[in-house]
């Protein structure tokens, strides 16, 4: 039997489409319609719950030789959808945003795919609009390009830590990453895209969605670190740690979760938390790479900078948690710290941080691919 | 009135004067409880304390080298593990009496401590933690850790901290470090 239904929710119209099986499908918008295509050569009951819905308006069902036609009508043609596929492709989902509410949301997590499935589980949404938190900023790059996301911390009305002259975190975290983008443009075949531009302010879990959001190959959080001791100094590349015990649990639990060992349809209410849990543990997956991108890159800054080699470290970063790539955090200089406070405003000294994260990226990538 | 009324009159006189003198002991033992279970926030260490003290340790930093420092302090005893946390995240929160940075923004102000039966004690601080928080990495991962190595070195039963501001969870102190979990302690951290 297929089956379809319906379901609103406070920022998009929810349908879902159940199928006994796994089947091809490929959706096409058209005006009010969203056509989902279903090829599969046996026959199928059909059942379409009640229509109860403010922006669907019907659905209709037409089948011929090999497919199954599924027409979802909606009020107007104002709309962009997202849609995924859960139970081994047993279930569609298709959450429809009209205009209107596609600009003032943000997409939470849960309405994230999940971060394991790769392409093939995630129908691609049509030219007009990613599903992104800043549309001018989340341009999906060009087809075959690979992006790399740099995360300048802090911004807006969260400035940061701030050094004794006054300098805040935020703007030099914005500068070094504006320096490192137009070097790796520059010079290797990435697409650089940054979390933020301006000095504005953008939540943790938004940066982790935005490096999600365009699959980024590698994502590199900057900061300038701040300490309680003044003598404190010197650059450190940061990897996400997770506590041992926790770590071997989630790896499981995760593994278990991709799997996809279901032995019936996941219940509405049970896909959100479902997604929720993928989206914390989505940085565990990757924590081999992220230690290794982070040594290579702690070994350029060293040289570069001629700080004494710390080695890299692990801490409980919040901003990579969500992030599902390798991904590191590097504190540039202690801001904390008079003499690196002035050195980190310095056009020399921010020029050579990004030299070192840039070479430190090129080895990376001779490295991995 | 015939004798059967005054007899009843009699007994239910009895009655309510047992009654009173039940609830009058009642009265006494229940005025009795609540002191003892007075928030210890509203009660400052004076000189004439409880007789019993003991030595707990708290934990700072230095500007000689990254380690943690522990620094003596006498607090009252209480039957209540609760109670001496109490007391000792309070320690912390006054600063180093010898030098010694001190991790935690001077306004802070602890609002709640519990523990539970797993061994996690639930830290819930009031916003200038995070407000007055000079936020870093480093910084954070100060703070985070004098807290918790304060509790767990002093108190067998607390095994994990929880960090919370105003009654809730917060992302970061700062920012950097997530707040989400409970922390266990490091005692040999190398804080820069």
């Amino acid at each position: 039997m297929l089956k379809v239904e319906a379901r609103d929710y406070e920022e998009y119209s929810r349908v879902i489409v159940t199928f006994p099986s796994t089947f091809p499908v490929s959706l096409d918008k058209n005006g009010n319609f969203l056509q989902v295509v279903i090829t599969t050569p046996t026959a199928f009951r059909l059942k379409t719950q009640p229509l109860r819905s403010r922006f669907i308006k019907s659905f209709i069902w037409n089948t011929s030789s090999g497919t199954y036609l599924l027409l979802i009508e909606a009020q107007h043609s104002r709309f962009r959808y997202e849609s995924f596929s859960i139970d081994k492709k047993r279930q569609l989902v298709i959450d429809f945003y009209t205009e209107a509410e596609g600009q003032t949301t943000v997409p939470s997590h849960t309405e994230e795919k999940a971060p394991p499935e790769p392409a093939e589980s995630v129908e691609k949404p049509p030219a007009e609009a990613m599903p992104a938190p800043l549309p001018k900023l989340a341009q999906p790059a060009a087809k075959g390009v690979k992006v790399i996301v740099i995360d300048p911390g802090h911004g807006g009305l969260e400035s940061g830590a701030k050094g004794k002259f006054g300098t805040l975190e935020k703007d030099v975290t914005l500068a070094i990453s504006l320096k490192l983008k137009a070097l790796i443009e520059k010079n290797l075949a990435y697409h650089v895209e940054l979390t933020r531009d301006k000095d504005v302010d953008i939540s943790l879990a938004d940066r982790a969605a935005i490096a999600n959001n365009q699959k980024a190959e590698l994502f590199i959080s900057l900061h300038a670190n701040s300490s309680l001791r003044r003598n404190a100094q010197g650059s450190e590349t940061f990897f996400l740690s997770l506590n041992a015990t926790d770590e071997e649990a989630r790896r499981l639990a995760y593994l278990e979760n991709t799997s996809a060992q279901f032995e019936k349809p996941i219940e509405e209410k049970d896909q959100d938390q479902i997604m929720m849990i993928l989206w914390d543990m989505a940085q565990s997956a990757y924590l081999k790479q992220s230690q290794r991108l982070a040594e290579i890159i702690q070994e350029e800054l060293n040289v570069l900078l001629g700080t004494a080699n710390r080695g890299i470290k692990q801490a409980r970063f919040k901003v990579l948690e969500g992030v599902a790539c390798p991904a590191v955090l590097v504190e540039v200089a202690f801001i904390s710290n008079p003499e690196e406070e002035r050195d980190l405003v310095k056009d020399e000294f921010q020029n050579s941080v990004v030299q070192g994260i840039y070479r430190g990226l090129v080895t990376y990538v001779k490295l991995a691919f | 009135m015939n004798k059967k009324g005054w007899i009843i009159l009699g007994l239910s006189v009895i009655v309510l004067v047992a009654l009173a003198f039940v609830f009058y002991q009642g009265q006494g033992r229940e005025e009795i409880r609540p002191a003892a279970e007075e928030a210890p926030s509203a009660r400052s260490l004076e000189p004439e304390q409880p007789l019993e003290t003991r030595m707990i340790t708290v934990f700072f930093l230095s500007d000689e080298d990254s380690l943690f420092h522990a620094e003596l302090r006498r607090i009252g005893t209480s039957p209540s593990v609760v109670q001496e946390a109490q007391r000792v995240v309070e320690e912390l929160i006054k600063g180093s009496e010898k030098g010694l940075i001190s991790p935690l923004p001077p306004e802070t102000k602890l609002r709640q401590l519990f523990i539970t039966r797993s061994g996690v004690a639930y830290v819930d601080f009031s916003k200038e933690l995070a407000e007055k928080h000079p936020s870093g990495s480093s910084a954070e991962i100060a703070t985070i850790y004098s807290i918790v190595n304060s509790l767990t070195y002093n108190f067998k039963s607390i095994k994990k901290v929880f960090i919370l501001v105003e009654g809730g969870e917060k992302e970061t102190l700062g920012g950097h470090i997530s707040l989400s979990q409970a922390f266990g302690p490091r005692y040999s951290l190398s804080v820069d």
